[in-house]
């Protein structure tokens, strides 16, 4: 009796042995994300950002992992609410031991997660949330995309100089998202000369652009530019067919889903917007990426998802440059210079943390988004030229 | 352009009136604020969408989703609300909270069911659009007008010119002096879910083809507006709940683009209500309880 006892106790050390053994050579590198999964209003943009983010820790995992160590993705749902975002900054900076954060999320649960993260000395990266305040939050914080401030300049450069736009009526979602691109889209339309003629904002609850649409028939403009989510964006096309305005619809990177050519049909066809994703760019990445997308979920992939997998590679080339510590991944995506992502070319980082990228205008021709044009010119694209 | 707001207005009021009346019915009779009814919306939308997908028969989408989603509106009373009304000093708040489970259940199960992706009706009418001097009229609001003017001529029919319907007007009037004179208040009850769900259904498949797009969100708005509609209406009135909708959509279309009133849309129902309530408490047709 004794000797089984023996033996068990002796077996039960050795597996407990090897078991640590094995823990510890494969001591996974942990990687915090959230996005508004759940949120009704938000959850295709959830799903995306979700989806895309186990997209991107699948395949580098499938490469071998960062330096021989696997990446663990620890994510949340913030249901795209503040509160919800603020308890997991807690987590994830507290409990669940994670080397850096990827935001999937909109502005308001980033800016909010942000100065926590910064705080505990936790590294974020923001995949495509607009709102200034957030790369703000500190040294630690950045953004893979341009500001709202750059997409909204961008936007007036090419309807006034590039469509001739003179009258122009602004119909944006109620959010910082439609806010602060209008804002920043006005300014420069102004400068430009053209005048605008009215401004709408709406709650993006609401669905309805009927009645907004038939008002904006009265004023004769000759541009409509439209800062909505899909929904509504694909509301204003159909609208602007249907009670025939006949003119041109400049739309923004929220409207850059699947989604919108789904429900707009053939009234999306013209639309332009601006966005960072060029999914006729001949770069190997972004078509690997669309291809992988397709492939693993048999969807078509969008802007929010490609942003998403383009912050984790901005993540995943700060640990493998100089590992883990916090301060040392910062510095080394500040001084970070044309780093290829499936959203162009990341031209470098400005002080506060904002990503400098051309801006793509794509239109919809045929029921697809395609190449139109692109804006580089540094002084639109730099968000240093609109620090306060 | 007066004509074109005051028209677009119409549509999203006829819109209100039909989602609002399912929640009107049964209040009217069991004496609670069913706000599951958002979810019937949502249910009936997404029904709708498979069964036109599948068969290519907006008819037949109406007419199976409303069905089925009445019948699941008795399955609910039956297992749900019922149990819970039939226990003895039951505070109000208790089935409206059993309702707002209902509703947030309804809403997650459809995300993760059919997938949180908008779907597009893609229904194509024979024609885009009516150009009629300078008004523009979609055939889509034709539709809606036209259906909310017959399900609700259906309803007056029952409510007013059939047994079930004076059953019901009973139950709604006084439901123990009925169950006493032998009136079945059970099947009054079932009545008002089949014909208030069933509505909801209706609503939500017409919101699908007007958008054409559907998300799980689609229920998230009618939760809370439906509130203000019938409580304006005069809880629990039918006709009440027709003048409410209709109301409501005008004010917000008006409003929203003739005045520069620093309030979301959203809040105007709400708006409304307030200025209502404090000129006449009851709501607009608030003698209570009378069809």
């Amino acid at each position: 009796m004794k000797k089984i006892l023996a033996m068990l106790v002796a077996l039960t050390m050795v597996f407990a042995l090897a078991t640590a053994g094995m823990a510890e050579a494969a001591d996974p590198i942990r990687i915090g994300f959230f996005a508004p999964v759940s949120a009704a209003s938000a959850a295709a943009d959830g799903q995306s950002a979700q989806q895309s983010a186990e997209l991107a820790v699948k395949l580098i995992n499938e490469n071998g992992g960062i330096n021989g160590a696997q990446v663990e993705l620890v994510s949340y749902d913030d249901g795209l609410d503040t509160t919800e975002a603020a308890n997991i900054a807690e987590k994830l900076s507290t409990a669940d031991n994670v080397v850096a954060v990827v935001s999937g999320s909109y502005s308001s649960p980033t800016r909010v997660a942000a100065p926590i993260f910064q705080d505990y000395g936790k590294l974020m990266v923001s995949a495509y949330a607009v709102h200034p305040d957030v790369v703000n939050a500190g040294n630690l914080i950045f953004s893979q995309s341009f500001p709202g401030a750059v997409q909204g300049t961008a936007a007036a450069e090419f309807a006034v100089n590039g469509l001739g736009a003179k009258r122009i009526a602004i119909v944006a979602v109620d959010l910082d998202f439609g806010t602060e691109q209008a804002t920043y889209f006005k300014a420069k339309a102004a400068e430009l000369g053209a005048e605008i003629v009215s401004e709408d904002y709406i709650a993006i609850s609401d669905n309805d652009m009927t009645s907004v649409i038939s008002k904006i028939k009265g004023e004769d403009v000759d541009l409509i530019y439209s800062v909505n989510y899909y929904a509504q964006a694909s509301e204003v096309c159909r609208q602007v067919a249907l009670q025939e305005l006949g003119c041109p619809i400049l739309g923004t990177e929220g409207a850059d889903s699947w989604q919108l050519l789904e429900t707009a049909g053939e009234y999306a066809n013209g639309l332009y917007i601006t966005t960072n994703m060029n999914r006729d760019d001949a770069n190997e990445g972004t078509q690997a990426y669309i291809e992988n997308y397709r492939s693993t979920y048999n969807m078509e992939p969008d802007m929010v998802g490609a942003s998403v997998y383009d912050a984790f590679q901005v993540v995943f080339a700060a640990i493998e440059a100089v590992g883990t510590d916090a301060e040392a991944m910062a510095e080394y995506i500040q001084n970070m210079k044309d780093f290829d992502t499936v959203t162009g070319t990341l031209l470098s980082y400005t002080s506060n943390g904002s990503a400098v990228k051309p801006v793509q205008i794509q239109q919809v021709q045929d029921g697809a988004f395609r190449h139109y044009s692109e804006i580089t010119d540094a002084a639109i694209i730099n968000p240093d030229s609109y620090a306060e | 352009m007066f004509l074109q707001q005051f028209i677009n207005g119409l549509v999203i009021g006829s819109l209100y009136a039909l989602t609002a009346m399912g929640a009107t019915l049964i209040y009217g009779i069991l004496g609670i604020l069913d706000i599951a009814n958002a979810g019937a919306y949502l249910i009936g939308a997404y029904l709708g969408w498979y069964i036109f997908y599948a068969t290519g028969n907006i008819a037949l989408a109406f007419l199976l989703s409303m069905a089925a989603v009445g019948l699941l509106g008795v399955v609910l009373q039956r297992l749900i609300y019922s149990p819970i009304l039939a226990k003895p000093r039951t505070l109000s708040i208790i089935p409206l909270v059993a309702a707002v489970g209902l509703f947030t259940m309804s809403s997650d199960a459809v995300r993760l069911i059919c997938g949180a992706g908008t779907k597009a009706y893609n229904f194509k009418f024979p024609v885009d659009a009516f150009h009629l001097g300078g008004v523009t009229i979609l055939p889509s609001w034709v539709l809606i007008f036209a259906l909310t003017a017959v399900l609700l001529l259906i309803l007056w029919f029952i409510l007013n010119r059939t047994r079930m319907g004076l059953a019901w007007r009973a139950s709604a009037e006084d439901a123990e002096i009925s169950r006493a004179c032998g009136v079945n208040t059970n099947s009054a009850m079932a009545l008002s879910y089949i014909l208030g769900y069933g509505f909801a259904a209706a609503a939500g498949i017409m919101v699908g083809i007007l958008y054409n797009s559907i998300t799980p969100a689609l229920g998230e708005v009618p939760s809370y507006k439906m509130l203000a509609i019938i409580v304006l209406g005069g809880l629990g009135n039918p006709l009440g709940t027709v003048i409410a909708g209709l109301l409501i959509g005008l004010a917000e279309t008006l409003l929203s683009v003739y005045t520069k009133i620093p309030i979301p849309k959203d809040a105007i129902a709400f708006v409304v209500l307030i200025i209502v309530l404090l000129i006449k408490p009851s709501g607009l047709l608030g003698q209570k309880n009378k069809v």
